[in-house]
């Protein structure tokens, strides 16, 4: 998928100006609200006109002001999916899903509805109304949807931002699947860093209405360590625990991990912020934190005032942030050994 | 009650009382539509003669007029279109019935703008549309309609009749051309602008147009009405009534 | 309970006549409401004023323009001579009229209606490959039901009584334009005929009553029907 943009368009005080050149299968636009995210969504989609510039996707040329060029919306083959589900009321969830596929070529109609009810699970709602499903259950609907539709471009703006924790994190494989499954290329809209390191490879950052930077979830995370609330978030996918003591016993690689919320499931994926890792030049001899990881640093880097330092467990990855003066104290260097120590109870269960 | 409010009120009273004895000088008059220019003239010409009195006027079709005494209206003096609403209010003992006598006499013709042939009731089946005032409360048209039975086309000209609520506006209609002519009295005929006579409805088809006229209950004791009512039997009277077109015998 | 034959004709006349008027706005009234709710537009104030004129306007105003306009020397009505076609003192006025007063109840309805659409789903419904007039078609009609519904309930109950217009226009002509409320005229002008002007009254109640019972079960329906 290649997406050239170089688009303006001005609403009352607010104005967007971006030139980006866009390729690959998982991109992400990240901002904070008003950055113009949904703005930017609306002009690709068609939804919206700029009011100079042009757009051109995979070597097609959809809005142009100079060869006065605009395919509308109903033609570009870009499908979206909402913050909010936008299912159609007065339709089934089978017509709605259809909808979509109904008005595509059928020389376009790579996916066929059978395989994507599949995939989703959606057989059981099939014939029921759209009015009393449960949020996670109509934004799987949306989903199908926009995917049904056969489109060359998915325009997912903010679609988890509407749904609970639990629900969100249980949406994200849905959406990796149909990704990965179906191949369609993608951009993924959101103001969430977690969203955006499990979905996708490469970011567009945008603030009021510019684009400031083009760069991959590992490194924005890193650059917005210190601003972030919560510093920087490990994911770790863990599975099949151990209960004992009240405690979930993980094996993570070569090393073992203690965990609170564990969950007597297959598959997890946990969070671990940055700034629940204490770490020791010596052996700790006796601490009531049930993980103590031997590391080697493997990297290090700034953040604002804070040093993140990435460290190495048994060739596991997990970022731990300190304060400056913290990493000059204890003289932290790449290749140094350190003891990581971390609570049972820091890691939170995302899903 | 406050002060000032108090002024209000009696100022009001004062306002209202003061305002009856200024309509001991006004004669209310229920008159058949079809009187409305006469009366008007004479109703002129009479108050030049007698400044204290003021008329107030209320025409319509006799059937309205008659119910809207039978339900309270102020009337003094009632003149109707024909003698079934006049023995109305007299069985109702709204009118009194030694007051009544014969205002005028009319003739009851056919008029309109139509460019068809017609010459008498047997043209008008070939016509669309007849103005007609409605037979439930307007004399002309009650007259209409009685005609129309007695000459046979009743049936052939169902659908075709428009219901007027009173004959002025008949004459409307059969004025502006929406319709192809209408029964009128022969004085509405005579007004016409753009609608022309067409022919006379032969007499030996309906009852004769009388105008009876009355007091009503309320005025018998008024000298005023009273006076109007001989006015209106008086030579000069009869002579206006001429010059419209009304028959006097 | 009395009532003539004629009256028996003025009730079915009644019934045609308002059934005819919704029917015939009912494309109109929508076309209108959309282009009002959804399309902007240079001038769109315009449109809307002239929409509500005759909720403003007294009945009889209405039915006098009415006839300037279609009458045989009025501006359209001269070309319609022309075609063979007279609308004065006809049914078809009475549904003109009827027509005409009524709609800027239908399209107030159908834009209440259309208002309450959330805009993304059209978005939606866009972005899924669909044209304006498939948009309108399968999203925007279904979800104005209601609107609709109701707007034309309205529509249909205020035909039933419209007086003003109608005897301007149409004439009080028994059998052909004589409806419910000119005949109640009739009988009320005349002292007489009391008795004959309850009975017609009566029906005129009922019929209103059971257009409202209709309403309501219809939109007892939708609702269901989306509960599923």
């Amino acid at each position: 998928m290649k997406l050239h943009i170089d688009v303006e368009k001005k609403l009352g005080a607010f104005s967007l100006q971006v030139k980006a050149d866009i390729s690959g299968e998982k991109t992400g636009i990240f901002g904070d609200s008003g950055s113009g995210k949904s703005t930017l969504v609306h002009l690709i989609s068609g939804l919206m006109q700029p009011d100079k510039g042009e757009i051109i996707l995979n070597e097609q040329c959809l809005f142009s002001t100079h060869q006065k060029i605009n395919i509308s919306a109903a033609q570009r083959r870009i499908a979206i999916v909402f913050q909010q589900p936008m299912l159609f009321p007065h339709l089934s969830v089978k017509a709605n899903l259809l909808y979509g596929f109904k008005r595509c070529h059928t020389e376009n109609r790579l996916i066929k509805p059978d395989a994507l009810i599949d995939l989703l699970k959606l057989q059981p709602l099939l014939l029921r109304g759209v009015e009393h499903l449960s949020g996670g259950e109509k934004q799987r609907v949306a989903l199908g949807r926009a995917v049904l539709a056969n489109p060359r471009l998915l325009l997912m703006d903010e679609p988890l931002s509407a749904l609970d924790d639990t629900l969100r994190f249980q949406i994200i494989p849905y959406l990796r699947s149909v990704s990965e499954e179906f191949r369609i290329p993608y951009l993924f809209i959101s103001h969430s860093m977690t969203e955006m390191q499990l979905m996708t490879d490469h970011i567009l950052e945008i603030e009021n209405g510019r684009c400031i930077d083009e760069t991959t979830p590992e490194q924005l995370a890193r650059d917005r360590m210190a601003k972030s609330q919560k510093g920087y978030l490990n994911l770790l996918h863990l599975s099949s625990p151990r209960h004992e003591n009240g405690l979930y016993i993980y094996t993570w690689g070569r090393n073992t991990l203690f965990i609170s919320a564990g969950q007597q499931t297959e598959k997890s994926l946990f969070e671990l912020s940055s700034r629940e890792i204490i770490l020791f030049k010596k052996h700790p001899e006796a601490i009531s934190a049930r993980n103590l990881l031997e590391c080697r640093v493997a990297e290090m880097f700034e953040s604002d005032e804070r040093v993140g330092v990435v460290l190495s467990a048994n060739g596991e990855k997990i970022v731990a942030e300190i304060v400056r003066q913290a990493a000059d104290e204890l003289n932290i260097n790449t290749g140094a050994t350190l003891f990581a120590a971390i609570k049972a109870s820091s890691f939170r269960r995302l899903a | 009650m406050k002060p000032s409010m108090k002024r209000i009120v009696v100022l009001c009273f004062a306002f209202l009382t003061m305002a009856a004895p200024a309509m001991a000088g006004e004669l209310n008059l229920s008159v058949a539509a079809s009187l409305k220019e006469v009366i008007n003239e004479l109703t002129a010409t009479y108050s030049a003669q007698h400044p204290s009195i003021v008329f107030v006027k209320n025409f319509g079709s006799s059937g309205t007029l008659a119910a809207q005494i039978e339900n309270g209206a102020p009337a003094d003096l009632f003149i109707s279109a024909n003698t079934e609403w006049m023995e109305y209010l007299k069985e109702k003992k709204l009118v009194v019935a030694a007051s009544e006598k014969t205002f005028a006499f009319n003739s009851l013709v056919f008029a309109g703008t139509t460019q068809k042939n017609v010459s008498s009731m047997n043209d008008l089946p070939a016509l669309e549309k007849i103005a007609i005032g409605s037979p439930k409360s307007v004399p002309a048209g009650e007259y209409a309609m009685t005609a129309i039975k007695k000459a046979g086309i009743e049936t052939k000209l169902a659908n075709k009749l428009v219901m007027a609520k009173d004959v002025k506006e008949c004459l409307m209609y059969a004025e502006i051309g929406e319709v192809d002519g209408a029964f009128i009295y022969r004085t509405d005929a005579l007004q016409a602008q753009k609608a022309k006579l067409l022919f006379v409805v032969p007499q030996k088809l309906y009852p004769r147009v009388v105008y009876p006229m009355a007091l009503t209950v309320k005025a018998v004791d008024n000298n005023d009405a009273k006076a109007f009512e001989a006015y209106l039997q008086g030579t000069e009277a009869k002579s206006v009534l001429q010059k419209f077109g009304f028959i006097l015998k | 309970m009395l009532l003539a034959p004629e009256d028996i004709t003025a009730i079915w006349l009644s019934i045609k006549v308002a059934l005819t008027a919704t029917v015939l706005s009912l494309p109109f009234g929508f076309t209108v409401a959309w282009l009002i709710v959804f399309k902007p537009f240079k001038g769109k104030v315009f449109l809307e004023v002239l929409v509500n004129l005759p909720l403003t306007l007294p009945p009889v105003v209405i039915g006098f323009f009415l006839l300037l306009l279609l009458g045989k020397n009025g501006w359209i009505g001269k070309l319609l001579i022309e075609y063979g076609i007279a609308l004065i003192f006809t049914w078809k006025a009475a549904v003109i009229a009827s027509a005409t007063v009524g709609f800027p109840l239908l399209v107030r309805s159908i834009r209440l209606g259309m208002e309450s659409i959330d805009r993304q789903l059209l978005d939606a419904s866009r972005s899924l490959g669909a044209h304006w007039y498939d948009t309108l078609l399968t999203i925007i009609l279904p979800l104005s039901l209601r609107g609709i519904l109701a707007g034309s309930s309205l529509m249909f109950a205020r035909s039933l009584g419209e007086f003003g217009a109608t005897i301007i226009v149409a004439g009080n002509i028994p059998g052909i334009t004589q409806t419910i409320p000119l005949a109640i005229y009739d009988y009320a002008s005349s002292p007489s005929s009391t008795t004959m002007a309850l009975s017609l009254c009566m029906v005129s109640v009922v019929i209103s009553v059971t257009v409202l019972f209709l309403h309501e079960l219809l939109n007892r329906q939708l609702d269901r029907k989306r509960a599923l």
